[in-house]
């Protein structure tokens, strides 16, 4: 199969109501950096964004500011029409944003099924009376979080390494990990940062169809990524971030004719050439 | 702080999502920028109610008190703040370095006859020779004391996990501070200095300032300029704030990395020993766990000034040592450690970046 | 929440990991490569029970010249009959223990394998020496006089103790090396019990006689405690407090505020401990709510500044309710369904080695909860936790108050025993105390802990304190009498120091290390927190 072709069939599920995340006019400075200028588009429920854009285009600042890590320093960001500015990254992932990182942040020596759990844990009910003294309802609670985590590793094919201490796992599956802690609060928002860097084709095949069947669950991804062909294969639209501002936004076929975009990637004088050759198939 | 351009709906939107997190946001920006007013002001309340209890002359000599032993926790809070500004470590042998040091000069005075009773200004060619002498024995074997803990204990857990080097050095100065129990008992010993810069000064409205209270304090203020300037103009000053902001950036850029904190080290650890001379002129007495006591308060001073920036440090070291002889009037000097201690958390509280810090975030 | 089993039909299925792929470690291979550190560690721990105990009479006791009794003076000092045969007998099945662990090591090192007789002879031996020993527990605490005979009218002590700690160290080997295989999987639960089993006995051999060894142990035991309390929050939480004591004082000042003459109230003991257990708790609370949010080093010297205070305040009667530096006497002691424990040691021990049993389940408990995990979680990467949901202030903030809590639980049981609160009890001096167990011990792992406090009791209060004699024993045996004329107690704060800096460097996880933490700690990853990232000191 050519990887150039979208693996999806077609645009958005829903593309009534209100976007699921919106980011309106948001900047971010560091000192006398400007690292976000003005940044303003939005996520429908239901689709698979991509941002791309040169490195130190003010991506991964973008995510840590949805995320809550970094707080914007202008404008707003929405969540299903509330606004999330402000808010400290635990109580977002609470509300269902949650994130895999560009060098992937697992708990290394944690096993692979507790790493899982950690991502329940804004779900569980339990308080530290309850845990110490073991009562029923509390090891009811654990057990029923240990199936789903178990479940959950199951269907991205890591049940063997449960057991596991997470930094003993191969690369590829540490990715597959990472995108399971993420999923295990249920989180309508899913984003990904980079999710694709360091895996060989193949694994990038079985990304791409990981992410095609969470849409497929009601999940909203939006993710950065720098391989063009999953980008170009998988998203229903892309944003393209250049020097901390937006300067294209639409449908993969719009953006990779975009003047801008091809001036952005390969520099001024590239832009006056015809339509680059699609990328060979592999 | 997030200046949102449409405030209203935002904020209306975080209250019904139940938080007052908007409104905490709001008041501790507020109170972070209100600080540096509200400490100066709480320090003139306080100038004057002592006034009022005890007469002008009381507080006009509490003022010099005040700065006097600021100088001296001004020569060791730069040591802590360089340190931290550098590795991003409380060294907390630090005050132990200086208890070192005063030790060191007794012993080099004592070997080098330099126990010159009664050299008040007269003799000065001669006491300030001694003195020289002194300072760069003192210095240099504490700069090298200092160089060799960042040697032997720091240098092998730069990487690790925090917790491990802040045992370390909780360690470290328990090792020196034992050392010196083990050695001089735990009773006070005298350095001899005694009898250095006997003598009135001057007196300004009724408040005798001594020669001593002079010495100390524009030696605070020689060493801190001096300091300011060897890191502002010297190659090894720019290295050490290069390493200090982005350490890979300055590993890039040619800095020798380990040099570099080698030299921040003794520094420092020299400082600390000019300020353990300057305080045994001060007060000749000294003890083994003195510099306990002193190096929480000279961090204090570094944590007010502004973590990381030595100017910083030297404003502080003066706050403190103010409000510590102020304080201590009001409401008594056996609670002078719990003043000092409502000072660091209260500054950690409401303003952690301190009265002069600009703690840019790194982009992650 | 996304089951496994519907796919998309345009959507390629996830191949599973092909079964030829070998598995990397597992989290319990790394948990029965702990327990196996525990059985060298329990070997030798009875090593040196046999050994010191059958030197204790040459150093620990003078004769009239200044030169300790010989093993063989203690052999022949006891009277004919039970004591002499026993003495023999244990003295024939340890030649016999060490034999079997000759032909072990024979046999590993030819890489013969082993008899089948010979793991079931392993076992009989340990059954001997359990039954052996026993048997002359009994014996001693049921006899007036000791069992072993006296040494002469100027010892101080008895030949029994030294027989009881070589006779201790034999049945730990032979138990622990007779089960070897079922210790070396089981390392932790092999350590309880026998730390436990020791623990109850002890007391009864020495209780009447020499009840200060008791005391000791007694002190010993909480340390342990606060050990115990204070990995909390180094261990679990990565937390560095260096105003433990400050909490332990705390507790102590509640039980005597609230149980002694000073206002004339009489709680009862087990009222006043869950309270001072709650007054510390709030303490940890305030304190640390503003702090957690910073770095970890503002903590440290936050609670370094907080230790300092807490026994001023004390001292210069605050309020009132303090007693300055005399403190508070008169504090009563406890009492269980109208048994007073008075000024007998015994029950203060067994006592606190329920509690310390009793907490360690506790935390145990915690550990392999949501908590735990939030903890193991913020230890690791603080921000990812964040991320993921877990609360980092809130998280450090319980681990901080159940640290704190601990304490002051501790602290209300000191007054209770001491009968009195003074300043002095809660200097620097012991958070670097209970800070040094931990790290000795094992950061992180509540069995390490606990034989931290042991090492760390033993050392600093028998070792220590005694050491300036025995090498005078020493010396004059072997002609350099100066040895003995250096104070070494004064030594002790070295000793801390150089604990703290010779296990970071060498060592960081412990003596026991858990692990993971081990390697942790060794690897030099550091990860951020998010109070750095985001600029917030």
């Amino acid at each position: 199969m050519t990887v150039s072709e979208p693996l999806t069939s077609g645009g958005p599920k829903t593309a009534t109501g209100p976007p699921i995340l919106e980011l309106v006019g948001v900047t971010k400075r560091f000192g006398g950096l400007l690292a976000v200028n003005d940044v303003t588009f939005s996520v429908q429920k239901g689709a698979i964004i991509s941002m791309i854009g040169p490195n130190g285009a003010g991506k991964t600042t973008a995510f840590n500011m949805v995320t809550g890590i970094y707080t914007p320093s202008g404008g707003d960001v929405r969540f299903n029409g509330q606004s999330i500015v402000g808010l400290p990254p635990h109580r977002i992932a609470k509300l269902g944003i949650t994130r895999t990182f560009q060098n992937i942040r697992l708990f290394a020596y944690v096993t692979a099924v507790d790493n899982v759990m950690v991502g329940e844990h804004c779900k569980m009910r339990q308080n530290v009376f309850q845990s110490m003294f073991t009562t029923p309802g509390a090891r009811r609670e654990e057990r029923a979080v240990e199936n789903r985590a178990m479940d959950m590793l199951r269907g991205l094919g890591l049940e063997r390494y449960a057991d596991t201490y997470a930094r003993n796992l191969p690369y590829g599956l540490q990715r597959r990990l990472e995108i399971a802690r993420a999923l295990a609060s249920g989180p309508e928002l899913l984003l990904l940062d980079e999710p694709a860097a360091g895996l060989n084709p193949q694994e990038k095949v079985e990304l791409m169809g990981v992410i095609a069947q969470l849409r497929e669950k009601g999940l909203t991804i939006f993710l950065i990524e720098h391989d063009m062909r999953v980008v170009m294969g998988i998203s229903d639209r892309i944003v393209v971030l250049d020097h901390g501002e937006v300067i294209a936004e639409g449908l993969p076929v719009e953006v990779r004719n975009n003047a801008r975009v091809i001036e952005a990637y390969l520099g001024t004088g590239a832009a006056g050439q015809s339509e680059p050759a699609p990328p060979a198939s592999t | 702080m997030a200046q949102s351009t449409e405030t209203v709906p935002a904020g209306a939107a975080m209250r019904s999502a139940g938080l007052p997190v908007a409104r905490l946001r709001e008041l501790s920006a507020l109170a972070s920028r209100a600080f540096p007013i509200v400490v100066v002001a709480a320090l003139i309340l306080m100038v004057a109610l002592v006034a009022l209890r005890s007469g002008g002359t009381t507080a006009a000599a509490e003022v010099r008190n005040g700065l006097t032993i600021g100088a001296v926790y001004a020569l060791i809070a730069v040591g802590y703040t360089m340190v931290y500004g550098i590795i991003e470590l409380i060294n907390f042998a630090h005050g132990d370095v200086f208890t070192l040091s005063a030790f060191y000069a007794l012993i080099f005075s004592q070997h080098l006859g330099f126990d010159i009773s009664g050299l008040g200004a007269s003799g000065a060619g001669g006491f300030f020779a001694a003195l020289i002498i002194l300072l760069v024995l003192t210095m240099a074997a504490a700069g090298l004391t200092g160089m060799l803990i960042e040697r032997v204990a720091y240098r092998r857990l730069r990487n690790s996990p925090r917790l491990a080097p802040l045992i370390t050095a909780v360690g470290v100065s328990f090792i020196i501070e034992g050392f010196l129990f083990a050695t001089q008992g735990a009773t006070n010993v005298r350095t001899g200095k005694a009898n250095w810069l006997l003598g009135e000064a001057v007196k300004v409205g009724g408040v005798s300032i001594s020669w001593r209270d002079i010495f100390v304090f524009f030696s605070a203020l020689v060493f801190m300029f001096l300091l300011q300037s060897f890191v502002r103009f010297t190659r090894l000053g720019k290295a050490m704030r290069a390493t200090a902001q982005d350490r890979d950036a300055a590993l890039l850029s040619g800095v020798n990395i380990n040099r570099t904190i080698s030299a921040t080290f003794f520094i420092g650890s020299a400082l600390a020993a000019a300020g353990g001379i300057i305080y045994s002129v001060k007060d000749d007495l000294i003890v083994w766990n003195l510099g306990f006591r002193f190096g929480i308060i000279a961090f204090t001073c570094a944590v007010l000034g502004g973590i990381g920036n030595l100017v910083g440090a030297g404003l502080g070291a003066f706050l403190i040592g103010l409000i510590q002889v102020f304080g201590g009037q009001l409401i008594g000097s056996a609670w002078d450690n719990a003043i000092i201690f409502a000072m660091l958390i209260i500054v950690l509280v409401f303003r952690p970046v301190g009265l002069l810090g600009l703690r840019v975030p790194d982009r992650a | 929440m996304p089951d496994a089993e519907v796919a998309h039909a345009d959507a390629p299925d996830i191949p599973a990991v092909p079964e030829d792929v070998p598995l990397p470690a597992t989290a319990s291979a790394t948990a029965r490569e702990e327990s196996s550190a525990v059985f060298w560690a329990l070997v030798v721990g009875g090593l040196v029970f046999v050994v010191a105990g059958w030197l204790l009479p040459w150093f620990v006791e003078q004769t009239a010249n200044g030169i300790g009794f010989s093993p063989q003076d203690v052999v022949s000092s006891a009277p004919t009959g039970i004591g002499t045969v026993l003495v023999y007998v244990i003295g024939a099945a340890m030649v016999v223990l060490l034999a079997g662990v000759a032909y072990d090591a024979y046999c590993t090192l030819t890489r013969r394998g082993v008899p089948f007789r010979y793991s079931r002879t392993r076992a009989a031996v340990a059954l001997v020496g359990a039954v052996g020993t026993v048997v002359v527990c009994v014996l001693v605490v049921s006899r007036e006089e000791p069992l072993f005979g006296s040494l002469s009218p100027l010892a101080t002590g008895s030949p029994d103790n030294a027989v009881w700690m070589t006779l201790t160290g034999f049945t730990v080997l032979t138990f622990v090396y007779g089960l070897r295989d079922w210790v070396s999987a089981h390392g932790q639960v092999a350590f309880a019990g026998i730390v436990f089993l020791i623990g109850a006995l002890f007391p009864l051999i020495f209780g009447q006689s020499q009840s200060f060894i008791v005391w000791g142990a007694s002190a010993a035991a909480i340390y342990t405690l606060l050990a115990l309390g204070l990995n909390v929050v180094v261990g679990f939480a990565g937390l560095l407090d260096l105003g433990y004591a400050a909490f332990f004082a705390i507790g102590a000042y509640t039980c005597g505020s609230l149980s002694s003459s000073v206002h004339g109230l009489h709680f009862p003991f087990w009222i006043v401990l869950f309270i001072g257990l709650a007054v510390a708790a709030l303490f940890g609370a305030a304190l640390g709510a503003p702090t957690l949010r910073l770095r970890g080093d503002y903590l440290a010297i936050v609670t370094l500044g907080f230790g300092e205070i807490i026994p001023d305040a004390a001292n210069n009667n605050l309020f009132g309710a303090t007693g300055g530096p005399e403190g508070i006497t008169g504090i009563d002691h406890p009492s269980i369904f109208g048994f007073n424990f008075g000024i007998d040691a015994r029950p203060y021990f067994w006592a606190l080695l329920v509690i310390i049993a009793v907490v360690i389940l506790l935390l145990r408990n915690i550990q392999r909860s949501r908590l735990g995990r939030a903890w193991a979680a913020i230890r690791e990467d603080e921000i990812a936790a964040a991320a993921t949901g877990v609360n980092p202030v809130s998280t450090k903030l319980l681990a901080f108050a159940i640290g704190a809590s601990v304490s002051g639980f501790a602290g209300a049981f000191f007054g209770a025993e001491l009968g009195s609160v003074t300043p002095d009890s809660f200097q620097f001096a012991v958070s670097v105390t209970v800070l040094s167990t931990v790290v000795l011990g094992g950061i992180g792992n509540n069995t390490g802990v606990v034989a931290g406090g042991i090492l760390v009791s033993f050392i600093i209060f028998w070792m220590l304190a005694h050491l300036q004699e025995w090498l005078g024993t020493f010396g004059n045996k072997f002609g350099l009498p100066t040895l003995g004329t250096i104070d070494y107690s004064r030594w002790v704060y070295i000793v801390y120091g150089a604990i703290l800096v010779g296990i970071m460097l060498l060592r960081p996880a412990g003596l026991l290390p858990s692990r993971a933490r081990k390697v942790e700690l060794q690897s030099g990853t550091e990860s951020e927190s998010l109070a750095a990232v985001q600029g917030r000191a």
